[in-house]
């Protein structure tokens, strides 16, 4: 077996420069055999070449490298290249994987050769690692931060909508209310008034029922925008907004949305 | 009415939310008090009995309150509303003191036209016409004042809601950091530049600083200019291209003579943040970032763009409160009519707009001190 193989994995391409030339300094007998930008060409790269070692940045675009670490799984030694501060460190260090942090001192990268030195003298052993639920709960912890909650159902944050010649792009706590208007809804927001092909009903699914509350068979409100809901007669209440003129009729059966307010 | 009418007379000429409204109770009180207070000076010098006296004053009294009213909900092309409402109120007092003298005079037998009835007449009409529109006047004085009142209230209610907002919005801004993500990840580019010698590290470094000035809370100051705005993003975007040089191209227009326009600090740097976290990171391919300014030939309101040609917006994306802040701060800056506007770009991409009137006193003379303050 020819000397150690190694891959690199960062979006940016000086970042991973330095990374090589230090390598080679402190490491001569390593052949970096693939240099990635992104997490799908590293696992695509990986396949390709079976490097014993891989050097993932961490927030990479399309498929970041934890990922990309949960695809390669076993099969190498990953050490995590990452700018993220001290929790998700931790959480790093306890899976018993390397890391650093950028920017990386030369000593410390040295710490890590030798890690690694030790580490590929040793047969490769394949107990003890609670590899996957440490990157699944870091995945899980990325996917937070960029805003993509997988766990939970996404709820629609924006709502796509042509006015004159280009496409609006309508974030929900704009919207004062959704009324259907023949094959289309209407909605009003903020900023004006637009037609869109969902329907009352879809939208009722896809909307955040913590802010938004269908009142009519017809009508959505968004319910951080009601000013108040007068009583009337027959069980039915009428709905007004902040800021507007328009009153909102609640049929019968919606009216027990408001009846605990 | 012509446009011109209704700003001379306003706001005293607002017509009442209601016919009800307008025929309030201390406006009845008041008319039928004094109708008592009338019939009682004018008893002496009648023959006829107090109780019909009393009765005849009443009803004129109830009438001219009425015409009043009417003549208040009736709108007279060209007639102001007080003007009509005092003439109503003269007009109908003699016919109101005529009507109340008919049941007497055609009551056959009851009694018969005598030079008593028309000094009667005359008496309760002449008084009914000086005081009906007297008290008319009046009560118009006492609407209008309760209007200007309840305007000044409107008017300060409104302006401590904006001044609570514009502090609001600086609240936040104090409170928005630079990113250390951004920060560490650029420090390391420029630690990698410096080592391997490279000549781009001193424009680098030269940019972060610009960038860091700009960007440190406690350097900010209130307002800024376009042109000031325009350079900071370039510095930024020349970090970003150095970090992402395959992924990143961009081009900043902003027309010298917009340049000197009045700027929230961190406005436009927002949205290219924006661009870059949200449009090019997430993208393997990157794209490209145009900055422009124009004014809007139609309406004259400026428009400033940021377009990437980025991954573009998912409908479930988290819309992040930075934008929210930022439509905040241009409110409590430009006015209630600034708005953000975002568009999506064809094939892939957003486009965000910062659209805002352009004041009389937005030039850069308004902000001198700022002059020497930034890069």
């Amino acid at each position: 077996m020819s000397g150690p193989t190694a891959l690199i994995a960062d979006d940016e391409p000086l970042l991973r420069e330095r990374l090589r030339s230090h390598l080679g300094r402190l490491w001569p007998e390593l052949a970096i055999v693939a240099e990635a930008r992104n997490g799908r060409e590293a696992v695509e790269l990986f396949d390709l070449h079976a490097p014993q070692v891989v050097f993932l940045d961490v927030q990479m675009p399309g498929l970041n490298g934890v990922e990309a670490a949960r695809s390669i799984g076993r099969r190498a030694e990953v050490v995590f290249v990452t700018a993220y501060e001290q929790y998700a460190v931790q959480a790093f260090a306890q899976g018993a994987l390397d890391y650093l942090v950028k920017p990386f001192e030369v000593e410390r990268l040295a710490d890590t050769v030798q890690r690694l030195q030790a580490r590929l003298l040793q047969p490769r052993d394949s107990t003890g690692r609670p590899l996957e639920s440490v990157l699944d709960e870091l995945a899980a912890e990325l996917k937070r931060r960029a805003g993509l909650d997988g766990s939970a159902r996404r709820h629609l944050r924006w709502i796509k909508a042509s006015v004159g010649s280009t496409t609006r792009l309508i974030p929900v706590e704009q919207i004062a209310f959704l009324r259907s208007d023949e094959k289309y809804t209407l909605v009003v927001w903020e900023g004006g008034e637009a037609l869109i092909r969902k329907s009352i009903r879809e939208l009722a699914d896809e909307l955040d029922p913590e802010s938004f509350a269908q009142i009519h068979r017809s009508v959505i409100v968004n319910l951080r925008q009601v000013s108040q809901v007068d009583r009337g007669l027959n069980e039915t209440a009428e709905v007004k907004l902040k800021n507007r003129n328009d009153v909102l009729p609640v049929s019968r059966s919606f009216v027990h949305i408001f009846r605990q307010m | 009415m012509k446009a011109s009418d209704t700003a001379a007379i306003a706001p005293s000429d607002r017509e009442p939310s209601s016919l009800s409204g307008a025929f309030t109770l201390p406006r009845v009180g008041i008319a039928l008090a004094l109708a008592v207070l009338l019939a009682a000076a004018l008893n002496p010098i009648y023959v006829t009995p107090f109780p019909i006296l009393l009765g005849r004053m009443l009803v004129i009294a109830m009438l001219l309150l009425v015409a009043f009213t009417l003549a208040g909900a009736w709108r007279v092309p060209g007639l102001p509303r007080w003007v009509a409402q005092v003439v109503a109120v003269a007009l109908v007092a003699p016919i109101a003191t005529f009507l109340v003298y008919l049941p007497s005079i055609w009551f056959p037998g009851v009694s018969r036209l005598h030079e008593g009835y028309v000094t009667g007449y005359t008496i309760i009409a002449g008084s009914a016409l000086v005081i009906g529109p007297l008290l008319a006047l009046g009560a118009l004085y006492r609407e209008r004042d309760a209007q200007a009142r309840s305007a000044a209230l409107h008017f300060e209610l409104e302006r401590s809601t904006l001044e609570k907002q514009a502090l609001d919005a600086r609240l936040k801004l104090l409170h928005a950091q630079v990113e250390p993500h951004f920060l560490f990840n650029t420090l390391a580019n420029v630690q990698a530049l410096v080592e391997s010698g490279s000549p781009q590290a001193g424009p680098v470094l030269r940019s972060l600083i610009a960038y860091l000035r700009a960007a440190m809370p406690r350097l900010q100051s209130v307002s800024t200019t376009l042109g000031a705005e325009a350079a900071l993003v370039r510095a930024y975007l020349e970090l970003m291209q150095m970090r992402m040089p395959d992924r990143l191209t961009y081009r900043i227009d902003i027309p010298e003579a917009l340049g000197a326009l009045r700027f929230p600090p961190m406005a436009l740097l927002t949205l290219i943040e924006n661009a870059v976290r949200h449009g090019i990171d997430p993208s393997e391919d990157g794209g490209r970032i145009e900055v422009g300014a124009r004014r809007d030939p139609g309406d004259g309101r400026i428009r400033v763009l940021v377009q990437d040609t980025g991954v573009g917006m998912q409908d479930s994306a988290e819309t992040g409160t930075g934008l929210a802040n930022l439509r905040e701060r241009l409110q409590a800056f430009f006015g209630a009519d600034a708005a953000l506007e975002l568009h999506e770009v064809v094939p892939h991409g957003v486009r965000a707009e910062i659209v805002f009137a352009l004041a009389e006193d937005n030039t850069v003379d308004a902000t001198p001190a700022l002059a020497g303050a930034r890069p």
